[in-house]
């Protein structure tokens, strides 16, 4: 918990306006960057060890370098369609500190050679996008975006793009077809957009969290970066935990923290007299842990050791208060509703996990529902388009072998009250 | 764009090594080692593959997880399983869930039999479903347009039809509605589907879900026939296959030929087959005896005809059009040339075009193929608007448009449904000619101020036009109109040198014809001064000049082949009066349009094309094969038959008794088309220009003279300059379909905002079009932006109030006068009502 | 055990039962010589349009310039829209039927949105949902939907009212937040997100 970069005095008073963010020293990385190579901006990017904040964990440095070089038109994609249930960590960043984002945005494009970016933020952040907005403008009028960036050579378009409220555009290929006016189905991977993206051309798509870390790389160069947290985790991490906890909100914590310090230090814990009785790790798609997980370290290489991921940072605390049949409705019913359709495994895995749910609740099921509910997880799992399918199926699958007694449980305490009546 | 090269790698499948051509999609290379892998959502006419059923997974060496067929390009040494435990596993995976929601309905399924849906889940599907919620049910069969019914408890949301209507035709009006389970396929707001090929969707749907409304439930697919032929219904001649059952066209397939059709059909060539079975089709000889005509024995139809043709000497002239075949062609021109003595023959509407311009227009060294308006550096639209004159050429121009980047542009007369992909440029109505000139003068970077002025645009216009063309590159395809050839055919030549087309790959011309066998026609010597294989022949009267010999008594007697004049020929008044002059008029025809009702002496019942056997030539040089699918109806003989009787009973005996002796008498005659078989040509037909034998064509004598432009046209005052085609939907073998009939046009006429606003009309109000000489046409105003001030756009072709009822360049649009009054014997009929209850 | 339910009708979504009404001619591109659009929304969508390389991309904002005008994304709106990007209506439709945020049915002119997804129903969303819905019952100026997870579970139970965030809410607050809305005031003034400090010791070192 020693170090803060994200979220160091974000309430101080005004940091969303130009003067203060310049004032503590806003820019200064960009200028540095605008003085460098751009392929010296995407080494010390690579040698911070960064990556990816928005769920696939992929390193930042690595993923500039993939995109050709060349003068064709390439395009900068921000990705702030924060829509995993259970993260909000963008949308605090971005509302009291949406200079950062910029700057980090110009320096990503710098780096990868781009003219064009485009900051994709959910349509249900509207108060966020106006702020944007507005810094987008003053950015503007200062020189920092637009026409020959700082006296420099560089130049860089940022068009704010709003969403219209589907889960499925925060997916990297979905959040492309949705930026190009359409429906935000994912599209088939290869090409990928590195390559071919948006409007066809080589495409850099960044989480807003790992661009906005950007600038402090910059500011203390990459070898420093990588000092922070564990290794192949490099950094802090701005983890959004709630649910069952005392005092759930945004907390900065060097990658490698353990997982109780996050959840009980910080946060607070569940409510007096009660228990953790399960909790997502990385947002509702990752597969849930238990109260005998909590001391793994929270990074990336040991949360994936334990079958589950850190996906976009989300810790969701459950307590020993909720069934986990409740749990699981809420999940699978959510992806249901956000599955696109593209796909025949999650459109109707999705929907028929839903309705076999829906049964063991009114206590229509046998255990042999239970069976068939995870070998139809298993056939979800790897068959789809894109990962939303797993993304139920996964939590789904990992509740069903966590708790398989409390759903039996639950069957037959309702066969029993059916008999009864 | 340069086609792709292929190399050729070897990969392993099921144990199987497989050459394939390199980054050949593994689904279709799978194919070439005798193993099939079950898809629904890929059709690789639709475009680049999406991956969305995940029917087609499949485990490869070396890669973690199954990868889906239709998207994963072979490569050499790879080394793929279809049938290990994973990807059985996956297979029945998505088999299962593609039945969760399907009603398994197939006793009453249209699609039972000839399902893929069936077929992958015997193939593919484990048998037994674990699925036991309540499925969905929802209202069926629903109709999604007055052809196609949907049935949406069947679809399995593979996108196929949605993809059509946006990578393919590109109307975008079938879409997908709501996300997830809840997708639907559908339409904005509860409109129908009505669009120039929906019915592709039908042939594209892999399950029950979307069907044909006139075909449902006439056949099962084991009680009917499939057989290959040509349709000729427009110049495009599709390939197809219909559907025979008890010796009726129940349906019309694409019979996919790429050189033609790449595997599309338009709505009127799917649906229009229902007018070969349709109650008013003429089927029986008929005679006109006391002013009426009556149905007649064929001995009395022939030795009338004979009569009347031996009574007029050699004062007879020929017209042939519709879908004749080359064969009819040829021995109509012997009928007139050597039976009877006269050189007046001709098959085309406009002016006479002179032998050297047919010539060198068809020099194998100008001569595009259907295939290079796909890979062109740039596709020049002239004169012509695909969509409505040969439509399935319109979405090969789409096709490369999308996927290659050809550079498009339109130089028409009137509102392109292409304008929004290319370059357009609008000029005076029928001054495609000028156009053509005023093209030339500006790639060759001269002054075409008056040469646009002339076409009735400007230099500025042109010099844009023309400096598209150059930076679209060297290989240019014009598609151009033949219309353009009344005085073009010089301008369009010069227009081919100046771009350097002659001799170069993948560029050159593509000549729409008027009709749907123009070229065939042409080229089988049934045209103005025009012998078999473009050789000289006497120079006989062109086709207005055969209307004019007729009203002045230099010709008594016409004889026509698939041509109503009064319908199908401009200036509608002209012709009445020389059917009216004419002693006799014997027509092969199948329909009584107004024209051959009232005029006709003899009509012959014309085969449909389904009963046809014969030879077409293609706008790109394609000679194609009609074979006979079904038995003729009632007691309609051959046309060629016909025609070689007449020319015996007129004692020239051709000794043609067959229709493969026919055509073999064709391509003895037609130098270009010599050695042909009908076997050679088999189902995918032989391009001529491309034959040996191209080289007997004969060269032209001299480089045809520039023809001098007309005079510009001025609209002024309350009058428009008058614009006119024939739509795709205006044919008789439209009006003959129940089906189709709802799109069979009524007139219109088609007006700029602007004008619409100083003349005080607005939408769907009725005028009546009056010309300089007082003939009118009732018409429904249509209001559009792409209209150009000063004109008006009317509908030819119609049976009743075709454009061709107006003659000059200007009308006027009046209101209509006062409805008539009500018949008087309504309350007669009430009354008679009453008294029936 | 009660027997499992067979063959029943299943979930209904609108537009499933639906035929095209044969009546209707087909819906291409609107020519612009029979489409009023107002200047203002013209100029709105024109300006959308200009922002991106590719017209199309202004799909998103041009369906919302006519729906803030209209209230939903009515035919007649969305015909507008269509004429102006010279695209189909039904390519919108499609478009708009696919985001949670376009109505396509005539909706209240404020919105409430609930979210119930996990967080927020881990600390009584559902209830409160409930709770707000029958509050609003009745008024048809009031739009009330549960919604996705709308990232904002530091404040669950919270709802969006005209896209601004507020929470976490009591169940008793529901009736003050249809009173507010009704009365024309600030709804929850107190529960306004942008009130919020961040939870981290470090957000505020002063």
């Amino acid at each position: 918990m020693s170090t803060t970069i994200l979220l160091r005095d974000i309430d101080e008073p005004g940091l969303a306006t130009l003067a203060v963010y310049e004032r503590r020293g806003g820019y200064a990385s960009l200028r540095k960057a605008l003085s460098m190579e751009p392929a010296a901006v995407v080494a010390e990017i690579d040698a911070s060890g960064l990556r990816g904040r928005g769920g696939a964990g992929f390193p930042a440095g690595r993923k500039s370098a993939f995109l050709p070089k060349g003068n064709m038109d390439k395009y900068l994609v921000c990705n702030a369609d924060e829509s995993e249930p259970g993260t909000f960590k963008d949308r605090e960043l971005m509302q009291k500190c949406p200079h950062m984002l910029i700057e980090g945005v110009v320096i990503a494009a710098f780096g990868a050679g781009i003219s064009r970016a485009f900051i994709y933020i959910r349509g249900e952040y509207e108060a966020q996008a106006r702020i944007l907005d507005a810094a987008l403008a003053e950015a503007r009028s200062a020189g920092y975006i637009g026409e020959r960036i700082m006296g420099s050579d560089f130049s860089l378009d940022v068009v704010l793009h709003r969403g219209a409220g589907a889960y499925i555009c925060g997916e990297e290929t979905g959040l492309l077809d949705s930026l190009e006016g359409k429906r935000g189905n994912p599209r088939l991977k290869p090409p990928f957009p590195a390559l071919q993206g948006l409007y066809q051309g080589p495409t850099l798509i960044n989480n807003v969290e790992t661009l906005m870390t950007m600038p402090y790389i910059l500011e203390v160069g990459g070898a420093e970066y990588a000092k922070l947290g564990a290794p192949n985790s490099a950094g802090t991490k701005v983890v959004s935990v709630s649910g069952h906890v005392q005092r759930p909100g945004n907390y900065e914590v060097e990658l490698g923290t353990p997982s109780r310090q996050i959840i009980y230090d910080l946060a607070g814990g569940p409510p007096v007299g009660r228990r953790v009785k399960l909790w997502f790790p990385g947002g509702s798609s990752s597969p849930v842990l238990t109260e005998a997980d909590l001391d793994i370290p929270y990074d990336f290489d040991s949360l994936a050791k334990a079958g589950t991921m850190l996906g976009s940072g989300a810790i969701i605390v459950v307590d020993n208060s909720t069934p986990v049949l409740d749990v699981a409705l809420k999940v699978a019913k959510f992806y249901r509703h956000e599955s696109c359709g593209k796909c025949t495994p999650c459109r109707e895995g999705t929907n028929w996990t839903v309705r076999m749910l829906e049964r063991i609740e009114t206590g229509e099921a046998t255990p042999m529902d239970l069976d068939i509910m995870a070998s139809v997880q298993e056939r979800i799992i790897g068959n789809c388009l894109c990962v939303l399918g797993d993304a139920m199926a996964m939590p789904i699958g990992s509740m069903i072998s966590k708790f398989r007694e409390e759903f039996e449980a639950h069957m037959l305490s309702r066969q029993l009250a059916d008999v009864a009546a | 764009m340069p086609r792709p090269q292929q190399n050729t790698i070897t990969f392993s499948i099921d144990g199987r090594e497989v050459q394939a051509p390199e980054n050949m999609m593994l689904a279709d290379a799978a194919k070439l080692g005798d193993v099939e892998i079950p898809v629904f959502c890929y059709e690789p006419k639709l475009g680049q593959p999406v991956g969305a059923c995940r029917m087609c997974l499949v485990e490869i060496e070396g890669i973690p997880k199954l990868q889906t067929a239709c998207s994963t390009a072979v490569k050499d040494g790879m080394v793929v399983h279809t049938r290990s435990e994973r990807a059985v596993e996956a297979q029945r995976a998505v088999v299962e869930f593609l039945l969760i929601n399907h009603p398994l309905d197939c006793p009453v399924c249209d699609k039972g039999g000839e399902c893929p849906l069936q077929d992958i889940t015997f193939g593919w599907g484990a048998g037994s479903s674990r699925f036991i919620e309540p499925k969905r049910h929802f209202r069926k069969p629903l109709e999604l347009s007055p052809l196609i019914a949907i049935d949406r408890e069947r679809c399995i949301l593979c996108y196929r039809c949605v993809r059509f209507a946006q990578e393919i035709s590109e109307d975008y009006q079938l879409i997908l509605l709501e996300r997830g389970a809840h997708s639907f396929v559908g339409t904005f707001d509860g409109h129908p589907y009505v669009a120039p090929f929906s019915g592709n969707i039908i042939e594209l749907c892999p399950v029950g879900a979307l069907t044909s409304r006139p075909y449902r439930f006439r056949a099962r697919p084991w009680e009917i026939e499939g057989s290959g032929t040509v349709c000729t219904l427009c110049p495009a001649q599709c390939n197809v296959n219909l559907t025979v059952r008890d010796e009726r066209v129940l349906r019309v397939l694409a019979r996919e030929n790429e050189a033609v059709d790449d595997g599309w059909l338009c709505d009127k060539g799917r649906f229009a087959y229902q007018s070969v079975h349709a109650d008013e089709r003429v089927t029986a000889p008929m005679i006109r005896d006391g002013g009426e005509l009556r149905e007649v024995s064929w001995e009395r139809a022939l030795s009338e005809a004979a009569g009347a043709l031996r009574r007029a000497g050699s004062k007879v002239a020929a017209l042939a059009g519709a879908g004749a075949t080359n064969e009819e062609g040829y021995l109509l021109a012997r009928l007139l040339r050597d039976a009877i003595g006269s050189p007046d023959i001709d098959s085309r509407p406009g002016a006479a075009v002179s032998l050297d311009e047919w010539r060198a227009l068809a020099a194998p060294g100008l001569a595009a193929k259907v295939s290079d308006l796909e890979f062109a550096h740039a596709v020049l639209v002239l004169d012509c608007e695909p969509l409505d004159d040969a439509p399935i050429l319109e979405l090969r121009i789409r096709k490369g448009v999308r996927r290659h980047g050809v550079s498009l542009l339109v130089a028409t007369d009137r509102p392109s449904a292409l304008d929004a992909h290319g370059h357009s440029l609008r000029f005076a109505p029928g001054r495609g000619a000028e156009l053509a000139a005023a093209l030339a003068v500006a790639l060759r970077d001269g002054d075409a101020t008056a040469a646009a002025a002339a076409a009735g645009t400007s230099a500025e216009a042109v010099g844009e036009l023309a400096s598209v063309l150059r930076e679209g590159g060297e290989e240019v395809v014009i598609l151009y109109g033949e219309r353009l050839l009344d005085g073009g055919a010089a301008a369009l030549l010069d227009l081919s040198a100046a771009l350097g087309l002659d001799g170069r790959d993948g560029a050159g011309l593509i000549g729409v014809g008027e009709s749907a066998n123009a070229r065939g026609l042409r080229e089988a010597g049934a045209a103005a001064g025009v012998g078999p294989g473009l050789s000289e022949a006497a120079r006989g009267r062109d086709t207005a000049g055969i209307g004019a010999g007729l009203r002045d008594g230099e010709l008594t007697a016409l004889y026509v082949l698939g041509v109503d004049p009064t319908v199908d020929l401009p200036d509608h008044a002209g012709w009445e009066e020389a059917l009216e002059h004419a002693t006799t008029v014997i027509a092969h025809a199948a329909f009584l349009s107004d024209g051959l009702r009232e005029h006709a002496s003899v009509i012959f019942p014309a085969e449909a094309y389904p009963e046809k056997e014969g030879t077409v030539t293609h706008p790109d040089g394609r000679i194609q094969r009609l074979r006979p699918a079904i038995a003729r109806q009632g007691e309609v003989r051959a046309t060629w038959s016909i025609l070689a009787e007449l020319s015996r009973r007129l004692g020239t005996d051709t000794g043609i008794a067959t229709a493969a002796a026919a055509s073999a008498a064709l391509f003895e005659a037609v130098p270009m088309y010599s050695g042909l078989t009908l076997e050679e040509i088999a189902g995918r037909g032989v391009r001529w220009p491309e034959r040996e034998q191209a080289a007997s064509l004969p060269a032209p004598a001299s480089a045809p003279p520039a023809a001098s432009p007309r005079p510009a046209i001025a609209s002024g005052g309350r009058s428009l300059v008058l614009s006119s085609y024939r739509s795709l939907w205006s044919a008789p073998e439209v009006a003959a379909s129940p089906a189709l009939a709802f799109l069979h046009p009524p007139q219109r006429v088609e007006i700029s905002p602007e004008d619409a606003r100083s003349l005080g009309l607005s939408e769907g109000e009725h005028v009546v079009a009056v010309d300089a000489s007082g003939a009118s046409v009732p018409a429904v105003v249509a209001v559009r932006d792409a209209v150009p001030p000063g004109r008006a756009i009317m509908l030819a072709g119609l049976t009743h109030d075709g454009a061709n009822r107006l003659r000059g360049d200007l009308v006027e649009l009046r209101e209509p006068p006062p409805a008539p009054p009500e018949p008087a014997d309504n309350a007669a009929d009430e009354e008679i009502q009453e008294a029936l209850v | 055990m009660s027997p499992v339910r067979r063959y029943e009708h299943g979930s209904r979504v609108p537009g499933w039962d639906s035929a095209a009404d044969l009546d209707k001619a087909p819906a291409a591109v609107p020519d612009p010589a029979l489409v009023d659009v107002p200047a203002d929304l013209r100029a709105e969508i024109e300006a959308a349009m200009a922002r991106y390389p590719e017209r199309r991309s202004a799909a998103l904002p041009a369906l919302r310039a006519a729906q803030d005008r209209y209230g939903w994304c009515s035919p007649e709106a969305i015909e507008q829209v269509a004429c102006v990007m010279r695209l189909t209506p039904a390519y919108l439709a499609s478009v708009a039927t696919f985001y949670d945020m376009f109505e396509l049915e005539p909706a209240g002119r404020h919105s409430v949105y609930v979210c119930t997804n996990i967080t927020c129903s881990l600390r009584g969303a559902d209830d409160l949902f409930t709770a707000i819905e029958e509050a609003a019952q009745g008024d048809a100026d009031i739009n009330v939907r549960s919604f996705e997870c709308l990232g904002a579970c530091d404040i669950a139970p919270m709802v969006s009212v005209d896209n601004v965030y507020y929470g976490p809410l009591e169940l008793a607050d529901a009736g003050r937040l249809i009173d507010d809305l009704r009365s024309g005031r600030e709804p929850l003034p107190e529960l306004a997100l942008a009130l919020r400090r961040s939870a981290d010791p470090n957000a505020a070192s002063a």
